[in-house]
């Protein structure tokens, strides 16, 4: 019974690693996407920020100068898709889909030029630990916490966010209002591609401990799931990114225990069926912003 | 019709314009010569060009994965998922019937399975068809590398699967002294299928009708949730048959992590964008795009540039693709200014 136990409190202490990057992903695409625009190039900006970050982490030690990289990269990210997709009214779900094709490739090639290697980055400095009941949970647990917490203030408890959710319900309402729409959405998707930084440097210096090609996995896609899971709440997300973490601490349990390298290939898909699974389930009664991803045009 | 053809070029010049100028940056970057690397991935695929055309089929089809969906204003971004599962089946199935039929046509129609599902998962559930297509592209990627670690290897060489049988392989055929790949053949005779479907039949214009405009598509009597999932289906028989060709036609065999064709699926986006979603554009530009991808090979080759630096070119271009309205901009912003000179 005691075994049982622990291993369930395993199960749970390995979720937290997996659900971090996805709350983080998760609200900054919330912010984004109530504000109208979306952007599915998190996951490339996640790749992007977790071997900008990496990498500074690894020719520093700062560990707070590799994270405002990270932040940076991301925004930067972010500010590209608000001048392309908002202001230049280009395809937002095309250019996402470019910048996912860039990052990857980019990625590759520092790999290679910083490391001479296809794989793995070598050992990263990581992050503190904080201890609870002798289990290390990352620093950055609290910090995602807090962010969703605050996300949700903003979005539904003041001025900002009422203009934020007015660009993402009705931004001709909301121009007439007074409200800047292009410059709100400009900001929300900075806002947006920091966050998404954020949870990519988390890969590589806080959960992985190293940069590896492909680190995402598609958990830019899994962090747009919880989105809808969410129904564009942060604080749902907190849930959401629970229980799509626990998934995929799922499969590495089961790949653990299976002890066959083969079948460890098998466990790998539990995180992404299951997505689709929860998504299936939940889509129905997910209200979405009515302007998401139509460009505004002022007259 | 003349502005829209000099906008049209206008957009692909910029855009390949822009993919080059970034990958001439990186290089420099990182301390290699750029005039060289461009040089190479322009001109470096050319040396082989038979191979060069051979070789465009796949993306080809991937493109038209791409761009029957996209006409129906579905983004199929799940072609590389049902690429793995078309070259998957056709490679179980070449194992018991030795032609290269079969297994070419159960490729393309486990692909368009696939599809059917992404399409109708979005058309009655409402569930976005990009978050479905990406969880089941690594779905299948990680199911497709159980399968061959698990059940097809290759006992004598552990890291790919069985081979395809003698009897089911396509290769090359001799024409007055080119010597072209049939499956070269067999695509562009598939893409001038996708064209007559898409503008000669019924459900090709009820499929670009409910894209223009799903609102005018209900009052014509279209059902537009039908249309999107029987679009997405046929896309995914394209995806299918790429893998399936690649399997049946060049590799005979699947490596363990799928290098082959890891990634093809997501070119055939930049195929179809650049090709205006027309199959007659995309074999055009599939050739292009197959260029990029060869000279990019011989460019890691000689000069230890990773090839992968072609996926962040096609990424520059695809974002430069998907900003119509930025060229547009700039052509009445040049106009404004000539007629501006003209009156002083």
């Amino acid at each position: 019974m005691v075994e049982v136990l622990s291993e369930v409190a395993d199960l749970i202490a390995g979720s937290i690693p997996p659900m971090i990057p996805l709350v983080l992903a998760g609200v900054g695409e919330i912010i984004a996407e109530r504000s109208g625009v979306v952007n599915i190039g998190i996951e490339g900006t996640m790749l992007l920020s977790a071997l900008t970050s990496g990498v500074t982490a690894y020719y520093t030690g700062n560990l707070a100068l590799a994270i405002t990289v990270g932040l940076v990269t991301g925004a930067l990210l972010g500010a590209l898709h608000a001048l392309l997709g908002v202001l230049l009214r280009g395809d937002q779900i095309v250019i996402g889909v470019g910048v996912n094709l860039f990052a990857y490739g980019m990625s590759v090639v520092t790999l290679v030029y910083m490391w001479g290697t296809y794989g793995n980055s070598p050992q990263l400095p990581t992050l503190p630990k904080i201890y609870v009941c002798c289990y290390p949970i990352s620093t950055l647990l609290p910090v995602s916490v807090a962010i969703s917490l605050l996300s949700w203030y903003v979005l539904f408890r003041t001025k900002w966010g009422l203009m934020i959710r007015a660009c993402g319900e009705d931004p001709k309402a909301a121009e007439a209002m007074g409200v800047n729409v292009m410059r709100v959405r400009s900001i929300a998707t900075v806002v947006g591609g920091m966050l998404a930084g954020l949870a990519g440097s988390h890969l590589s210096l806080d959960w992985v401990g190293q940069f590896t090609k492909e680190i995402t996995a598609g958990r830019g896609f899994i962090a747009l799931a919880n989105v809808v899971f969410s129904k564009w709440n942060p604080i749902n997300a907190l849930l959401g990114g629970f229980i799509f973490g626990f998934f995929e601490s799922l499969a590495i349990y089961l790949s653990v225990v299976s002890l066959n390298p083969s079948m460890a290939y098998l466990f790998k898909i539990v995180p992404y069926v299951a997505t689709l699974a929860v998504v299936t389930v939940f889509m129905r009664k997910a209200k979405i912003p009515p302007a998401l991803g139509k460009p505004y045009i002022k007259e | 019709m003349l502005r829209e053809y000099l906008q049209f070029v206008l957009e692909v010049i910029g855009s390949v314009l822009a993919g080059f100028s970034v990958a001439a940056l990186i290089m420099s970057l990182m301390g290699f010569d750029p005039l060289k690397g461009l040089y190479l991935i322009t001109l470096g695929g050319l040396s082989d060009p038979d191979y060069l055309l051979s070789r465009s089929s796949l993306i080809m089809m991937t493109g038209l994965a791409f761009s029957v969906p996209a006409l129906a204003s579905a983004f199929n971004i799940g072609g590389e998922g049902q690429m793995y599962v078309g070259g998957l089946v056709a490679l179980a199935v070449s194992l018991y019937s030795p032609n290269p039929l079969l297994p070419l046509a159960s490729g393309a129609l486990a692909g368009g399975l696939v599809g059917l599902v992404i399409g109708a998962l979005r058309a009655y559930r409402e569930v976005n068809e990009v978050i479905t297509a990406i969880m089941m592209n690594w779905t299948f990627y990680y199911l497709s590398i159980y399968l061959i670690t698990t059940y097809l290897y290759n006992p004598l060489a552990p890291y790919r699967s069985v081979s395809v049988p003698e009897g089911s392989r396509l290769s090359t055929i001799d024409l007055s002294g080119v010597k072209l790949h049939v499956s070269f053949l067999v695509s562009i005779a598939l893409a001038l299928v996708a064209y007559f479907l898409v503008y000669h039949t019924k459900l090709g214009y009820e499929i670009r009708v409910s894209g223009l405009s799903r609102r005018s598509a209900v009052y014509a009597g279209i059902n537009p949730r039908r249309t999107f999932t029987l679009s997405m289906a046929l896309g995914g028989v394209f995806g299918g048959f790429s893998g399936a060709l690649n399997v049946i036609g060049f590799t005979y065999y699947m490596d363990q992590l799928l290098t082959s064709m890891y990634g093809m699926g997501f070119d055939g986006i930049g195929v179809a964008l650049m090709g205006r979603n027309n199959p007659i554009g995309i074999i055009l530009s599939s050739i292009f795009f197959s260029m990029l991808l060869l000279g990019g090979q011989r460019m890691q080759v000689s000069m230890n540039v990773p090839k992968e630096l072609t996926d962040a070119l096609s990424g520059v271009i695809i974002i430069s693709l998907a900003m119509p309205y930025a060229y547009r901009m700039l052509i009445s912003y040049l106009r404004v200014r000539k007629v501006g000179r003209g009156a002083e």
